[in-house]
Protein backbone atom coordinates (compact mmCIF):
# COMPACT_ATOMS: atom_id res chain seq x y z
CA UNK A 1 0.00 0.00 0.00
CA UNK A 2 1.27 3.38 -0.64
CA UNK A 3 2.44 5.22 2.54
CA UNK A 4 2.27 8.81 1.80
CA UNK A 5 -0.55 8.70 3.75
CA UNK A 6 0.43 7.44 6.86
CA UNK A 7 1.41 11.44 7.94
CA UNK A 8 -1.79 12.11 7.92
CA UNK A 9 -2.06 13.01 11.28
CA UNK A 10 -0.92 16.27 11.59
CA UNK A 11 0.27 17.62 14.50
CA UNK A 12 -1.37 20.46 15.27
CA UNK A 13 -3.25 21.58 18.44
CA UNK A 14 -7.46 21.09 18.77
CA UNK A 15 -8.77 23.98 20.61
CA UNK A 16 -11.67 25.60 21.06
CA UNK A 17 -13.65 23.17 22.66
CA UNK A 18 -16.16 25.31 24.82
CA UNK A 19 -17.21 22.49 27.20
CA UNK A 20 -15.00 19.68 28.05
CA UNK A 21 -17.26 16.73 27.86
CA UNK A 22 -17.84 15.05 24.41
CA UNK A 23 -21.38 16.41 23.51
CA UNK A 24 -23.19 15.80 19.93
CA UNK A 25 -26.44 16.81 18.64
CA UNK A 26 -27.41 15.07 15.95
CA UNK A 27 -31.27 15.54 15.41
CA UNK A 28 -34.32 17.05 16.56
CA UNK A 29 -36.82 15.16 17.61
CA UNK A 30 -38.82 15.85 14.10
CA UNK A 31 -35.78 15.54 12.13
CA UNK A 32 -35.60 11.69 13.82
CA UNK A 33 -39.15 11.23 12.22
CA UNK A 34 -38.65 12.07 8.86
CA UNK A 35 -35.21 10.23 9.04
CA UNK A 36 -37.24 6.62 10.31
CA UNK A 37 -40.53 7.72 8.73
CA UNK A 38 -39.58 9.03 5.61
CA UNK A 39 -43.00 8.45 3.83
CA UNK A 40 -45.16 9.39 7.07
CA UNK A 41 -47.49 12.24 6.73
CA UNK A 42 -48.29 13.20 10.35
CA UNK A 43 -47.40 12.56 14.05
CA UNK A 44 -49.74 13.37 16.88
CA UNK A 45 -47.59 13.90 19.82
CA UNK A 46 -49.02 11.98 22.99
CA UNK A 47 -47.51 12.10 26.89
CA UNK A 48 -48.01 8.15 27.75
CA UNK A 49 -48.34 8.00 31.76
CA UNK A 50 -47.56 4.71 33.22
CA UNK A 51 -49.17 3.36 36.17
CA UNK A 52 -47.02 1.26 38.36
CA UNK A 53 -49.08 -1.86 36.99
CA UNK A 54 -47.59 -1.01 34.03
CA UNK A 55 -44.58 -0.43 34.58
CA UNK A 56 -44.03 -3.61 36.30
CA UNK A 57 -44.96 -5.47 33.46
CA UNK A 58 -42.88 -3.80 31.52
CA UNK A 59 -39.80 -5.36 33.52
CA UNK A 60 -41.44 -8.63 33.39
CA UNK A 61 -41.43 -9.01 30.00
CA UNK A 62 -38.21 -6.74 29.14
CA UNK A 63 -36.13 -7.41 32.06
CA UNK A 64 -35.36 -3.89 32.47
CA UNK A 65 -36.62 -1.36 34.58
CA UNK A 66 -39.17 1.24 32.86
CA UNK A 67 -37.17 4.20 35.33
CA UNK A 68 -39.99 7.08 34.73
CA UNK A 69 -43.51 7.55 34.36
CA UNK A 70 -44.18 9.66 31.60
CA UNK A 71 -42.78 8.77 28.33
CA UNK A 72 -42.79 10.71 25.12
CA UNK A 73 -44.65 9.36 22.09
CA UNK A 74 -45.87 9.83 18.84
CA UNK A 75 -48.85 8.31 16.91
CA UNK A 76 -47.50 8.34 13.32
CA UNK A 77 -50.17 8.56 10.60
CA UNK A 78 -49.71 8.07 6.79
CA UNK A 79 -53.12 9.64 5.17
CA UNK A 80 -54.91 9.46 7.88
CA UNK A 81 -53.98 5.68 8.53
CA UNK A 82 -52.57 4.62 11.50
CA UNK A 83 -48.62 3.07 10.61
CA UNK A 84 -46.84 3.30 13.49
CA UNK A 85 -44.89 4.48 16.55
CA UNK A 86 -42.09 6.87 17.48
CA UNK A 87 -40.92 7.17 21.03
CA UNK A 88 -38.15 9.58 22.42
CA UNK A 89 -35.87 7.91 25.32
CA UNK A 90 -32.96 8.48 27.06
CA UNK A 91 -30.46 6.23 28.65
CA UNK A 92 -27.35 6.87 31.14
CA UNK A 93 -24.42 4.67 31.31
CA UNK A 94 -21.06 4.92 32.83
CA UNK A 95 -20.21 7.27 30.29
CA UNK A 96 -22.56 8.03 28.40
CA UNK A 97 -26.10 10.25 28.57
CA UNK A 98 -27.75 9.58 24.94
CA UNK A 99 -31.27 10.92 23.73
CA UNK A 100 -32.23 8.47 20.63
CA UNK A 101 -35.57 8.37 18.89
CA UNK A 102 -36.86 4.51 17.80
CA UNK A 103 -39.65 4.36 15.49
CA UNK A 104 -42.03 1.50 15.70
CA UNK A 105 -44.29 -0.68 13.39
CA UNK A 106 -47.41 -1.82 14.28
CA UNK A 107 -47.15 -5.17 14.76
CA UNK A 108 -43.89 -4.39 17.27
CA UNK A 109 -41.22 -4.59 15.10
CA UNK A 110 -38.02 -1.69 15.30
CA UNK A 111 -37.87 0.72 11.78
CA UNK A 112 -35.01 2.78 12.63
CA UNK A 113 -33.03 4.13 15.72
CA UNK A 114 -31.53 7.53 15.59
CA UNK A 115 -29.31 8.77 18.13
CA UNK A 116 -30.45 12.91 18.34
CA UNK A 117 -27.87 13.93 21.45
CA UNK A 118 -24.85 12.11 22.45
CA UNK A 119 -22.75 13.01 25.42
CA UNK A 120 -19.79 11.51 26.97
CA UNK A 121 -20.41 12.52 30.75
CA UNK A 122 -16.55 11.67 32.23
CA UNK A 123 -14.57 13.16 30.70
CA UNK A 124 -15.77 16.40 32.35
CA UNK A 125 -12.17 16.79 34.01
CA UNK A 126 -9.06 17.88 31.75
CA UNK A 127 -6.04 16.16 33.34
CA UNK A 128 -4.27 16.60 30.69
CA UNK A 129 -2.46 19.82 31.63
CA UNK A 130 -1.36 20.81 27.87
CA UNK A 131 -4.38 19.68 26.25
CA UNK A 132 -5.32 22.97 28.58
CA UNK A 133 -2.31 24.63 26.69
CA UNK A 134 -3.74 24.26 23.63
CA UNK A 135 -7.21 26.01 24.22
CA UNK A 136 -5.13 28.94 25.46
CA UNK A 137 -2.98 28.98 22.39
CA UNK A 138 -5.84 28.93 19.76
CA UNK A 139 -5.77 31.81 17.41
CA UNK A 140 -7.23 33.30 14.35
CA UNK A 141 -5.35 31.19 11.85
CA UNK A 142 -5.48 28.15 13.56
CA UNK A 143 -6.81 25.59 10.18
CA UNK A 144 -10.12 24.50 12.02
CA UNK A 145 -13.68 26.18 11.54
CA UNK A 146 -15.77 26.67 14.36
CA UNK A 147 -18.17 23.99 13.25
CA UNK A 148 -15.49 21.77 13.03
CA UNK A 149 -14.05 22.11 16.73
CA UNK A 150 -15.75 19.49 18.29
CA UNK A 151 -13.00 16.86 18.13
CA UNK A 152 -14.37 13.23 16.42
CA UNK A 153 -12.98 10.81 19.42
CA UNK A 154 -10.77 7.63 18.92
CA UNK A 155 -10.61 5.44 22.14
CA UNK A 156 -11.75 2.52 24.29
CA UNK A 157 -14.70 1.23 22.14
CA UNK A 158 -18.03 1.98 23.98
CA UNK A 159 -20.95 -0.25 23.59
CA UNK A 160 -24.06 0.87 22.57
CA UNK A 161 -25.66 -1.86 24.86
CA UNK A 162 -27.64 0.55 26.83
CA UNK A 163 -29.38 1.97 23.74
CA UNK A 164 -30.46 -1.78 22.29
CA UNK A 165 -31.64 -2.33 26.24
CA UNK A 166 -33.98 0.89 26.14
CA UNK A 167 -35.39 -0.43 22.77
CA UNK A 168 -36.33 -3.37 24.03
CA UNK A 169 -38.06 -2.41 27.01
CA UNK A 170 -39.94 0.11 24.63
CA UNK A 171 -41.39 -3.05 22.98
CA UNK A 172 -42.69 -3.82 25.87
CA UNK A 173 -43.95 -0.47 26.33
CA UNK A 174 -45.40 -0.60 23.16
CA UNK A 175 -47.39 -3.89 24.10
CA UNK A 176 -48.28 -3.22 27.44
CA UNK A 177 -49.30 0.45 26.82
CA UNK A 178 -50.01 1.10 23.25
CA UNK A 179 -53.06 0.16 21.62
CA UNK A 180 -53.05 0.43 18.03
CA UNK A 181 -55.70 1.98 15.70
CA UNK B 1 -21.18 24.50 4.35
CA UNK B 2 -22.01 23.03 7.28
CA UNK B 3 -21.57 19.40 8.13
CA UNK B 4 -24.25 17.35 8.00
CA UNK B 5 -24.27 14.06 10.53
CA UNK B 6 -25.99 11.28 12.33
CA UNK B 7 -25.06 8.61 14.75
CA UNK B 8 -26.59 5.01 14.99
CA UNK B 9 -26.30 2.01 17.47
CA UNK B 10 -24.56 -0.23 15.17
CA UNK B 11 -21.33 -2.78 15.36
CA UNK B 12 -22.02 -3.32 18.79
CA UNK B 13 -20.96 0.54 19.18
CA UNK B 14 -22.33 4.12 18.11
CA UNK B 15 -21.47 4.78 14.73
CA UNK B 16 -21.17 8.11 13.19
CA UNK B 17 -20.92 9.17 9.91
CA UNK B 18 -20.40 13.06 8.71
CA UNK B 19 -20.40 14.67 5.01
CA UNK B 20 -18.38 17.86 5.10
CA UNK B 21 -18.91 18.04 1.29
CA UNK B 22 -21.20 17.09 -1.37
CA UNK B 23 -24.54 16.58 -2.63
CA UNK B 24 -27.56 14.94 -0.94
CA UNK B 25 -25.96 14.29 2.64
CA UNK B 26 -28.51 12.66 3.77
CA UNK B 27 -29.08 10.06 0.61
CA UNK B 28 -25.17 9.68 1.04
CA UNK B 29 -25.55 9.28 5.10
CA UNK B 30 -28.35 6.22 4.47
CA UNK B 31 -26.19 4.52 1.96
CA UNK B 32 -23.28 4.41 4.88
CA UNK B 33 -25.15 2.94 7.50
CA UNK B 34 -26.96 0.57 5.22
CA UNK B 35 -23.69 -0.22 3.97
CA UNK B 36 -22.46 -0.62 7.71
CA UNK B 37 -25.47 -2.94 8.53
CA UNK B 38 -24.49 -5.18 5.48
CA UNK B 39 -21.20 -5.91 7.32
CA UNK B 40 -22.65 -6.28 10.46
CA UNK B 41 -25.02 -9.20 9.43
CA UNK B 42 -22.45 -10.77 7.84
CA UNK B 43 -19.63 -10.55 9.84
CA UNK B 44 -21.30 -11.07 13.27
CA UNK B 45 -19.58 -13.78 15.24
CA UNK B 46 -23.20 -13.37 17.87
CA UNK B 47 -25.92 -13.68 14.75
CA UNK B 48 -26.59 -17.22 14.25
CA UNK B 49 -27.62 -16.21 10.67
CA UNK B 50 -24.63 -14.58 9.25
CA UNK B 51 -22.08 -15.14 6.71
CA UNK B 52 -19.58 -15.73 9.66
CA UNK B 53 -21.65 -18.58 11.79
CA UNK B 54 -22.65 -20.30 8.73
CA UNK B 55 -19.03 -20.95 7.79
CA UNK B 56 -17.95 -21.71 11.75
CA UNK B 57 -20.97 -24.52 11.73
CA UNK B 58 -20.23 -25.79 8.58
CA UNK B 59 -18.37 -28.96 10.23
CA UNK B 60 -15.41 -28.69 7.56
CA UNK B 61 -18.11 -28.55 4.93
CA UNK B 62 -17.23 -25.69 1.83
CA UNK B 63 -19.70 -22.66 2.22
CA UNK B 64 -20.98 -20.38 -0.71
CA UNK B 65 -20.23 -16.65 1.06
CA UNK B 66 -20.84 -12.73 -0.01
CA UNK B 67 -17.69 -10.74 -1.73
CA UNK B 68 -17.23 -9.17 1.33
CA UNK B 69 -17.09 -11.84 3.80
CA UNK B 70 -14.40 -13.81 1.48
CA UNK B 71 -13.34 -10.52 1.24
CA UNK B 72 -12.39 -9.77 5.28
CA UNK B 73 -11.48 -13.55 5.15
CA UNK B 74 -8.83 -13.05 2.95
CA UNK B 75 -7.37 -9.99 4.50
CA UNK B 76 -7.96 -11.68 7.92
CA UNK B 77 -5.63 -14.41 6.71
CA UNK B 78 -2.99 -12.47 5.12
CA UNK B 79 -3.00 -10.15 8.66
CA UNK B 80 -2.45 -13.28 10.68
CA UNK B 81 0.49 -14.66 8.65
CA UNK B 82 2.14 -11.21 8.07
CA UNK B 83 1.88 -10.30 11.82
CA UNK B 84 3.32 -13.85 12.70
CA UNK B 85 0.42 -14.62 14.80
CA UNK B 86 -0.19 -11.48 17.15
CA UNK B 87 -3.38 -10.80 14.91
CA UNK B 88 -5.10 -13.83 14.98
CA UNK B 89 -8.35 -14.33 13.09
CA UNK B 90 -8.57 -17.99 14.70
CA UNK B 91 -8.86 -17.72 18.40
CA UNK B 92 -12.61 -18.10 18.02
CA UNK B 93 -12.54 -21.56 20.10
CA UNK B 94 -10.73 -19.95 22.75
CA UNK B 95 -13.53 -17.25 22.99
CA UNK B 96 -16.20 -19.13 23.17
CA UNK B 97 -14.49 -20.95 26.00
CA UNK B 98 -14.05 -18.10 28.07
CA UNK B 99 -17.40 -17.21 27.21
CA UNK B 100 -16.80 -13.86 25.39
CA UNK B 101 -18.24 -15.59 22.30
CA UNK B 102 -21.54 -17.54 22.10
CA UNK B 103 -21.48 -21.35 21.16
CA UNK B 104 -24.25 -21.45 18.33
CA UNK B 105 -24.12 -25.11 18.49
CA UNK B 106 -20.42 -26.96 17.22
CA UNK B 107 -18.70 -27.00 20.34
CA UNK B 108 -15.72 -24.81 20.61
CA UNK B 109 -13.42 -27.01 18.79
CA UNK B 110 -9.71 -26.11 19.03
CA UNK B 111 -9.15 -23.11 20.40
CA UNK B 112 -7.12 -21.43 17.73
CA UNK B 113 -5.37 -23.08 14.34
CA UNK B 114 -3.51 -21.42 11.72
CA UNK B 115 -3.66 -19.23 8.48
CA UNK B 116 -3.68 -22.80 6.47
CA UNK B 117 -6.75 -23.60 7.98
CA UNK B 118 -8.76 -21.64 6.02
CA UNK B 119 -9.18 -22.34 2.19
CA UNK B 120 -10.70 -19.72 0.07
CA UNK B 121 -11.66 -20.57 -3.72
CA UNK B 122 -13.27 -17.58 -4.97
CA UNK B 123 -16.80 -17.22 -3.30
CA UNK B 124 -16.33 -20.54 -1.56
CA UNK B 125 -14.67 -21.20 1.94
CA UNK B 126 -13.69 -24.13 4.12
CA UNK B 127 -12.38 -24.39 7.33
CA UNK B 128 -9.98 -27.35 7.23
CA UNK B 129 -9.99 -28.40 11.09
CA UNK B 130 -12.61 -27.60 13.48
CA UNK B 131 -11.37 -23.82 14.83
CA UNK B 132 -13.44 -20.86 14.71
CA UNK B 133 -13.06 -17.74 13.13
CA UNK B 134 -13.31 -14.19 14.47
CA UNK B 135 -13.61 -11.36 12.54
CA UNK B 136 -14.35 -9.38 15.60
CA UNK B 137 -10.51 -7.46 15.10
CA UNK B 138 -10.67 -6.25 11.17
CA UNK B 139 -14.59 -6.44 10.10
CA UNK B 140 -15.51 -2.78 12.32
CA UNK B 141 -12.81 -1.00 10.33
CA UNK B 142 -13.82 -2.95 6.88
CA UNK B 143 -17.22 -1.81 7.82
CA UNK B 144 -16.19 1.77 7.62
CA UNK B 145 -14.26 1.38 4.75
CA UNK B 146 -17.41 0.23 3.03
CA UNK B 147 -19.28 2.85 4.65
CA UNK B 148 -16.89 5.44 3.18
CA UNK B 149 -16.90 3.76 -0.27
CA UNK B 150 -20.69 4.15 -0.12
CA UNK B 151 -21.21 7.89 0.07
CA UNK B 152 -18.31 7.77 -2.54
CA UNK B 153 -20.37 6.32 -4.88
CA UNK B 154 -23.30 8.75 -3.70
CA UNK B 155 -21.16 12.22 -4.56
CA UNK B 156 -19.72 13.02 -1.15
CA UNK B 157 -16.35 14.68 -2.03
CA UNK B 158 -15.42 14.56 1.99
CA UNK B 159 -16.75 13.55 4.71
CA UNK B 160 -15.72 11.06 7.72
CA UNK B 161 -16.65 7.66 9.50
CA UNK B 162 -16.42 6.94 13.25
CA UNK B 163 -17.07 3.72 14.35
CA UNK B 164 -16.62 3.97 17.92
CA UNK B 165 -13.50 5.28 17.42
CA UNK B 166 -12.01 2.88 14.32
CA UNK B 167 -11.95 6.13 12.48
CA UNK B 168 -11.89 7.60 8.63
CA UNK B 169 -11.48 10.54 7.30
CA UNK B 170 -11.54 11.39 2.90
CA UNK B 171 -11.06 14.43 0.86
CA UNK B 172 -10.76 18.34 1.42
CA UNK B 173 -10.98 17.80 5.40
CA UNK B 174 -8.74 17.89 8.76
CA UNK B 175 -10.74 16.28 11.18
CA UNK B 176 -9.58 17.24 14.77
CA UNK B 177 -9.29 13.40 16.71
CA UNK B 178 -8.89 13.60 20.66
CA UNK B 179 -8.33 10.09 22.13
CA UNK B 180 -10.49 8.84 25.46
CA UNK B 181 -8.15 7.38 27.53
CA UNK B 182 -8.90 4.25 30.28
CA UNK B 183 -9.60 6.42 32.74
CA UNK B 184 -12.12 8.59 31.22
CA UNK B 185 -9.73 11.90 30.10
CA UNK B 186 -9.21 12.98 26.71
CA UNK B 187 -5.85 13.57 24.70
CA UNK B 188 -5.11 15.48 21.91
CA UNK B 189 -3.70 13.35 18.68
CA UNK B 190 -4.40 16.00 16.59
CA UNK B 191 -6.13 16.52 12.69
CA UNK B 192 -6.52 13.58 10.65
CA UNK B 193 -6.97 14.12 6.83
CA UNK B 194 -7.01 10.84 3.69
CA UNK B 195 -6.31 8.61 6.86
CA UNK B 196 -7.66 5.92 9.10
CA UNK B 197 -7.34 5.85 12.62
CA UNK B 198 -7.92 3.18 15.03
CA UNK B 199 -7.32 2.38 19.18
CA UNK B 200 -7.70 -0.71 21.31
CA UNK B 201 -7.95 -0.57 25.05
CA UNK B 202 -6.31 -3.57 26.84
CA UNK B 203 -7.07 -3.50 30.77
CA UNK B 204 -4.64 -5.04 33.60
CA UNK B 205 -7.77 -6.34 34.67
CA UNK B 206 -10.26 -7.71 32.29
CA UNK B 207 -13.45 -6.59 32.78
CA UNK B 208 -16.63 -8.75 31.36
CA UNK B 209 -18.47 -5.37 30.78
CA UNK B 210 -15.72 -3.65 28.69
CA UNK B 211 -16.94 -4.91 25.01
CA UNK B 212 -13.03 -4.44 23.61
CA UNK B 213 -10.80 -7.32 24.37
CA UNK B 214 -7.57 -8.18 23.11
CA UNK B 215 -6.65 -12.47 23.32
CA UNK B 216 -3.54 -14.33 22.48
CA UNK B 217 -3.29 -17.98 23.20
CA UNK B 218 0.52 -17.57 23.03
CA UNK B 219 1.04 -13.41 25.05
CA UNK B 220 -0.47 -11.02 27.24
CA UNK B 221 -1.28 -7.76 25.87
CA UNK B 222 0.11 -4.80 27.40
CA UNK B 223 -1.88 -2.70 29.28
CA UNK B 224 -2.82 0.93 27.60
CA UNK B 225 -4.48 2.75 24.86
CA UNK B 226 -3.08 1.86 21.47
CA UNK B 227 -3.76 3.63 18.36
CA UNK B 228 -2.61 3.04 14.96
CA UNK B 229 -2.68 4.95 11.34
CA UNK B 230 -3.06 3.70 8.33
CA UNK B 231 -4.86 4.53 4.90
CA UNK B 232 -7.87 1.94 5.06
CA UNK B 233 -9.80 1.44 8.61
CA UNK B 234 -9.79 -2.38 8.40
CA UNK B 235 -5.74 -1.82 8.33
CA UNK B 236 -5.97 0.00 11.31
CA UNK B 237 -8.03 -2.01 13.22
CA UNK B 238 -6.10 -5.31 12.73
CA UNK B 239 -2.89 -3.37 13.43
CA UNK B 240 -4.26 -2.14 17.27
CA UNK B 241 -4.05 -5.74 18.20
CA UNK B 242 -0.86 -6.16 16.92
CA UNK B 243 0.34 -3.05 18.90
CA UNK B 244 -1.01 -4.30 22.00
CA UNK B 245 0.69 -7.51 21.33
CA UNK B 246 4.34 -6.91 19.76
CA UNK B 247 7.08 -6.75 21.93
CA UNK B 248 8.37 -3.14 22.87
CA UNK B 249 11.56 -2.71 21.08
CA UNK B 250 10.07 -4.18 17.86
CA UNK B 251 6.40 -2.50 18.00
CA UNK B 252 6.79 0.54 16.29
CA UNK B 253 9.20 -1.32 13.61
CA UNK B 254 6.43 -4.31 12.96
CA UNK B 255 3.26 -1.52 12.61
CA UNK B 256 5.25 0.29 9.71
CA UNK B 257 6.34 -2.97 8.34
CA UNK B 258 2.79 -4.32 8.04
CA UNK B 259 1.10 -0.63 6.28
CA UNK B 260 0.43 0.91 9.68
CA UNK B 261 1.82 3.87 11.57
CA UNK B 262 1.94 4.20 15.86
CA UNK B 263 -0.32 7.17 16.53
CA UNK B 264 1.54 9.02 19.52
CA UNK B 265 -0.56 11.39 21.89
CA UNK B 266 0.45 14.66 21.24
CA UNK B 267 2.29 15.11 25.09
CA UNK B 268 4.71 18.00 23.92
Amino acid sequence: MSKSNLNGLWLLPVAAIVTPAYAQDYLTAEQAQKSIFSEAETYQPILLKLNEGQRDKIKALSGLRQRWEEQKVWRVEKAGKHIGWFIVDDVVGKHEFITYGVGLSLDGHVIGIEVMSYRETKGDQIRDVNWRKHLVGKTLTDPFKLDEDVPNISGATLSCRNVMDGVKRLLALQKVALTNG
Amino acid sequence: MASSKRMRPLLGTFVEVGVHSGEMPERSINAAFDAIETVQSLMSFHDADSDLTKLNQAGGKEVTLHPHSIRVLRLARAMTSASGGLFNCTVGGALIRLGILPDHGAGAGLSSGETRDIELHGRKARLKRAVHITLDGIAKGYAVDCAVRAMKANGVKAGWVNAGGDLRVFGDLVLPVQRREIDGSYRTLGGLQEASIATTSVRAVHDKTFPAWVFSDSRTPEAGTWSVLARKAWRADALTKVASLANPAERSALIERLGGKLAIPNME
